[in-house]
Order: C-alpha cells, then sequence, then structure tokens
C-alpha cells in the first residue's frame, strides 16, 4: 500500500460514511469511476467498518502484574549494544589498559582493563561520556566506591579503587571472568545444592554488607556472578547508599520519580518509594532463592519449568526448608521479614545437615540408645539373683540388701529409659534432661555396685552365688564409667552433663 | 521516557500489592494516575498533559508487546496458544487480564503481536492513524485528548480512528 493510494481510499471511505447506508454503494460507484480495485478495497473497509462490533472500542486492559515485571525499554533487544562505549582495545586511561568492553551496568559501561602499576585485570566502569557531566550520577559512583569498599567478604566483589583521570571517574573493581546467576537460571532447573551453595554465599555477602551498614539496593540474578569455581559474588552496589551513624545526613539520591532497581525484584517499600534498609535486600534475596527453586520468577504468570527430577527424600526436604525462607523473606511488611543477613546465614547454616546426607552431618545415637535400654534391662533382671541372695543372707541383712538393690536398680533403670524416650521423643530437650538425671545414674550406679560387694561379703558361704553377685558389681561398673561414657560420645552427648 | 515507564510500573506493582489477584487496570485510569502521581514535581520535563499521556501510551504499546512476546517465547514448546488482549467483547468476568492464558480462543480478543505489527505496517503509509490508535487503545485517551495531542480536529480524529480500526480488523483477520 502506497500513501498516495491509501489516501485515495480514504477520500472514497470516509466519504461514502457521511452518505446515507442506503446511498452509499450507487455513490461510491459513481466515485470510483472505472477504478474496480479502489472500489473492491473500499467497499472491504466499510464491510469491515460495519462489523467492528467491539474491536478495539475499549483502551487495553492490562494484568498489574505484567506491567510490573516489564523490563526497562533499554533492556528491548534491538537496543544498540555499543551505546556509551567510547575506549576499545589497546586505549590507555591513566594507569589503565583497556582490554575489551565487557557489558553495560546500571550505570555505565563496563571494560575488563589491566591495572599497569599492579600487573592485575580489573573491571573498570566509567560513567559514558554522554553523562560524565552528570553531577548526580558521578556522585553516585563516588558513594558506590565508598560503599562497597568498607565491605570484605568473599561473597562481594571487591573494590579496588576509584579514580578520576581526564576527566572520567573510573571505578576499577575485582574481575570476575563467570557467569551472572541470570544466565545459569536461563539454563534451566537448578541442583538444589547448588541453589542452597549460592544461597548461603549471597546471604553471607549481604551479612558483610549490613555489617557494614551498606544497602545493595538493586540485588538481582544479575548482580551475582557465579565464578568457574562455583562461588558467588555479588557486584555492583552501584546504586547502595551508606546509612547509620555518622551518614544519616548524606542526602538520598533516589527520591520519588528516580527510583532506582529493578521492579521485579524490588521490596514493595522500595517501590513506594518509602525508606528503604537492609530488609529490602533481604526481600529481593527472598525473590532470587524462589527463583532459583522454580526456575520462574515467583511472581510471574510464565508456566514454572519442568522439575528436575533427580531429587532426592534429602533434596526434597532441603527445598521445601529454602522456599520457606525464601517465603519468610519476602514478605510484603518488612518487619515480617527474616530480620537481618545475620539471621538468614544462621537459619542457612542450619539446613547444612539437609545438604550432605543428614545422617552423617549429625552423629546417630543408636548405640548409645541401645545401650540405655540394655543397661534399663540387665539391671532389672539382676533383681533376680538378689531376690535369691536375700533368701539365703536371710534376716534384716538380707531384706536391707535386696532393699538397697531394688531400690537402686529402679531409680537406676527408669532414668535411663526416660532418656531413651527423651532421645527418640523429643531430642531437643535431651541435653537438658540429661543434665537431670545422669547425677542420679552415677549415684543409683554407684549404690548398686556398693550393695552388691557388701551381698557378696554377706554370702561367704555360697561360692557361685557370691561369684555371680561380685561379677555383676562389676559389670556395672565397667557399663557405668566406661561403655556407657563411649557411647554418649560417640552420639555426640559428651558435655558437660 | 524511562520516567514514564517506571511509573506506570510502580503504579502495576502497588495494585498488585493491594488489589484483588487477577484485577486488571484500564489504560485510561492507569496512564492518568501516572500522569497525577508526577505532575507534582516533573510537570515542566513535559510540554503539557497530552505529552505526558502521548509517552504513556507508548510506554504502554512497548510493555505489552514486550511481555506478550516473552509469554510467546515461554510458550513456544508447551502448545502455541495465541496471547491475545482481551476487548469488551468477553464478559466482564472472563476479563481477568490484559493477557488471558485460557485454552480456549474467544471471539473478540484481540492477538497484541499482530496488533503490533498490523500498526506498524499502517504508520508506513498513515503516520497520524497509526499514532491515533496507539492513543486511543494504548494509551486509553479520549477523543479530544487525542485531537490535542496529534493537533488535528476531534471530527478527523473520529473519521481516521473509525477508518484505522476498520483496517486493522480487516488485517487482523489475513484480509489485508
Amino acid at each position: 500500500m502506497t500513501p498516495q493510494r491509501w489516501s485515495q481510499i480514504k477520500n472514497v471511505f470516509q466519504g461514502a460514511l457521511e452518505r446515507p447506508a442506503p446511498e452509499r454503494a450507487a455513490w461510491l460507484e459513481a466515485e470510483c469511476g472505472g477504478d474496480v480495485a479502489l472500489l473492491a478495497e473500499a467497499e472491504k473497509l466499510l464491510r469491515s467498518h460495519d462489523t467492528l462490533g467491539g474491536f478495539l472500542a475499549r483502551p487495553a486492559e492490562v494484568d498489574p502484574e505484567d506491567l510490573a515485571l516489564a523490563s526497562p525499554p533499554e533492556a528491548s533487544p534491538d537496543g544498540s549494544a555499543d551505546d556509551g562505549v567510547i575506549w576499545h582495545a589497546g586505549d590507555r586511561i591513566g594507569e589503565f589498559e583497556i582490554i575489551r568492553p565487557i557489558g553495560r551496568g546500571g550505570m555505565g559501561v563496563v571494560y575488563l582493563a589491566t591495572d599497569r602499576r599492579l600487573h592485575r585485570n580489573v573491571a573498570l566502569k566509567s560513567l559514558p561520556a554522554a553523562l560524565a557531566g552528570n553531577a548526580e550520577l558521578r556522585e553516585r559512583l563516588r558513594r558506590e566506591a565508598r560503599a562497597a569498599a568498607t565491605i570484605t567478604d568473599p561473597a562481594v566483589a571487591t573494590v579496588y579503587s576509584l579514580e578520576e583521570v581526564e576527566g572520567h571517574v573510573l571505578l576499577a573493581t575485582e574481575f570476575l571472568d563467570g557467569r551472572t546467576l541470570r544466565a545459569v537460571l536461563d539454563d534451566g532447573p537448578m541442583n538444589v545444592a547448588d541453589v542452597y551453595t549460592i544461597a548461603l554465599q549471597v546471604a553471607q555477602g549481604l551479612r558483610a554488607a549490613q555489617e557494614a551498614g551498606v544497602v545493595h539496593r538493586d540485588l538481582k540474578p544479575e548482580n551475582v556472578v557465579i565464578t568457574p569455581g562455583g562461588s558467588a559474588k555479588i557486584v555492583d552496589f552501584g546504586i547502595a547508599r551508606l546509612e547509620g551513624p555518622g551518614h544519616t545526613h548524606e542526602p538520598r539520591l533516589t527520591r520519588a520519580g528516580a527510583m532506582i532497581g529493578t521492579p521485579a525484584y524490588m521490596a514493595p517499600e522500595q517501590l513506594m518509594g518509602e525508606a528503604v534498609d537492609g530488609r529490602s535486600d533481604i526481600y529481593a534475596f527472598g525473590v532470587i532463592v524462589a527463583e532459583m527453586l522454580s526456575g520462574r520468577h515467583p511472581l510471574s504468570v510464565a508456566d514454572a519449568a519442568p522439575v528436575n527430577r533427580d531429587r532426592t527424600p534429602e533434596h526434597e526436604l532441603l527445598a521445601g526448608l529454602l522456599q520457606r525462607i525464601a517465603d519468610h523473606s519476602r514478605q510484603t511488611t518488612p518487619a515480617k521479614r527474616v530480620g537481618s543477613a545475620r539471621e538468614l546465614v544462621a537459619m542457612l547454616d542450619g539446613l547444612a545437615g539437609a545438604v550432605t546426607s543428614p545422617a552423617a552431618a549429625r552423629p546417630s545415637r543408636f548405640w548409645w540408645e541401645f545401650h540405655q535400654v540394655a543397661a534399663a534391662a540387665a539391671y532389672s533382671a539382676m533383681l533376680f539373683p538378689a531376690w535369691v541372695a536375700r533368701v539365703e543372707i536371710g534376716g534384716i541383712e538380707g531384706r536391707s540388701f535386696f532393699l538397697a538393690t531394688a531400690c537402686a536398680v529402679v531409680v537406676a533403670a527408669m532414668l535411663r529409659l526416660h532418656l531413651w524416650f527423651s532421645s527418640r521423643q523429643h531430642p531437643r530437650e535431651l541435653a537438658w534432661a540429661r543434665r537431670r538425671s545422669v547425677p542420679w545414674i552415677r549415684l543409683a550406679d554407684i549404690l548398686l555396685v556398693v550393695s552388691l560387694v557388701i551381698g557378696a561379703g554377706l554370702l561367704a558361704a555360697q561360692f557361685v552365688l557370691d561369684v555371680v553377685l561380685l561379677v555383676l558389681a562389676v559389670g556395672v561398673a565397667v557399663s557405668s564409667m566406661l561403655i556407657e561414657p563411649a557411647t554418649a560420645r560417640a552420639a555426640g552427648l559428651e558435655e558437660g552433663g | 521516557m524511562p520516567l514514564v515507564y517506571d511509573e506506570l510500573r510502580r503504579i502495576a506493582a502497588r495494585y498488585m500489592g493491594r488489589e484483588r489477584p487477577g484485577q486488571t487496570l484500564d489504560a485510561t485510569g492507569l496512564v492518568n494516575e501516572a500522569f497525577l502521581r508526577l505532575a507534582a514535581e516533573r510537570t515542566r520535563e513535559f510540554q503539557n498533559r497530552t505529552h505526558f499521556l502521548a509517552i504513556a501510551a507508548l510506554s504502554m504499546r512497548q510493555i505489552l508487546v514486550q511481555r506478550a512476546r516473552g509469554k510467546r517465547a515461554a510458550k513456544r514448546d508447551g502448545g502455541g496458544h495465541q496471547v491475545t488482549l482481551n476487548d469488551l467483547t468477553a464478559p466482564p468476568s472472563a476479563v481477568r487480564a490484559g493477557f488471558e492464558r485460557s485454552d480456549a480462543e474467544r471471539p473478540g480478543d484481540v492477538d497484541v503481536l499482530a496488533l503490533d505489527e498490523a500498526l506498524t505496517r499502517l504508520s508506513a503509509f498513515d503516520p497520524e492513524q497509526a499514532q491515533i490508535v496507539e492513543l486511543r487503545y494504548f494509551g486509553g485517551l479520549t477523543v479530544e485528548e487525542t485531537a490535542e495531542a496529534v493537533g488535528v480536529s476531534p471530527a478527523t480524529v473520529k473519521r481516521q480512528w473509525a477508518m484505522a480500526r476498520a483496517w486493522l480488523k480487516q488485517a487482523l483477520e489475513g484480509g489485508a
């Protein structure tokens, strides 16, 4: 369709519409003269017009979710990639020699460069030439450097220096030869153990940042780099601002209307332009962990990625626990989130057992439990030879002997069964139960040994029974002094109690 | 441009937190709210309200097309349902989202990617009509607002709008 042709069609179409419907056909035919094609086009358009119904009659409707998840226009694939690149391989800027541009951050172009003084590779971030005159961006970059330089953690890309060369502001940071978490996510479902490892490292990085009083404000998969060695590093504290004592008077550069950050990972309070603190990073952390687990953004309506089928029961458990931490981290109300990155790390550390085999992580209490039950049974069985001895000894001595032995047996056996029950049903209270019970068990054991030895002494005439009682006394002593502590140590229970 | 874009998304995020899930926002309300929110501090950056609305309409078009592309890509393996924009022929209860994921194609749905493509074609031979469609449909502007933004009379907007709709309908049905 040429504009000229279109304009002809428009004339007859709009002219026809101004006539009453019955006259249109005749009017059109007259107007088009012999141009049959024009007549056909106009008639087709008129038919379409008469059957418009509700077509485009109401403005577009949009799901808020779609709107919030849309990426900024500069991220569109047709955007020119080299926008802002001003230096090329071999260029020297101050002490840096450019190797190649490696990407665009939120702030500007990032180059791989060599620091010629120290002979090391650095990631060099500079403001694009067009923006270098922008005082706000310059100031923001200075803040980034100051803030990030106070963080020292393996999970945070190290900031080397901030320099102003030939009117450019350059930020030199650790060069990370790896892939972003975004690229890893795009590959498909992640292994649960990897999700855990990355989550733990990111949480540790956030902990270090929070201890330095730094809020990242733009944590997202694009800002987490996974090195070939598998360690995760948070990069681009590009919009972090210092907070805490001494920094409270720094004006915030991120007022409403000049919002920075990526909406899909931004906490609600950040989207609303309200006060932002470390808990906003925790929100972003929660979104990232949820995305790693499911392969999709938690607010996305896209179909979930196919579930990784290689999951063992341990992996399922770990995935479930991580999901709970993620959900807890991305609560809408900041106060309901995990309180700090320190807490986050503690929670994740607590899951460590589930990563490796749970059995290996926590020593088994089986043999200790077995010993408790076996000892209780053996002690109870001693009541039989004790009763025989009581009859043999006779009199007040016999009754006293049996009474003392029975008391010791009942106390020692009952308390051991109590510990066994605690271990099975209330493992968390086991240590406390042991602290209370073990001294009484020891006392009962000593009483039992003493009682058996005295019984043997009173039974001088009965050699066989004598030996039995002495053997039992030695058995109880060995069991109580040697075997039981050994099983407790093996079960990881041996401590002050 | 990114400013308006961000504002639109910020408003959307706010609705997401507060309103019932599944509620949709229409372009008119969204764009006007964005204007009100930005008006206080940013008016100087826009010549006037219609200038702002025009930018907002373009932003909305880009957002909708971008999301539709993403979803189409995500679905490519899954079965190739068309991503559609509802319009009023769907009963209100079914107008769940700008993009309906239902498997059934309802009559009257508008394929946003096809519309975008047709609109681009239209702009090649009638940029004014294409702009009017963008403002009216993606920006939710009234006839009068559109007339002011384009710089023509409301009567012209009505005539152009009618013809553009007729042509687009034909184009989407494969007839042009």
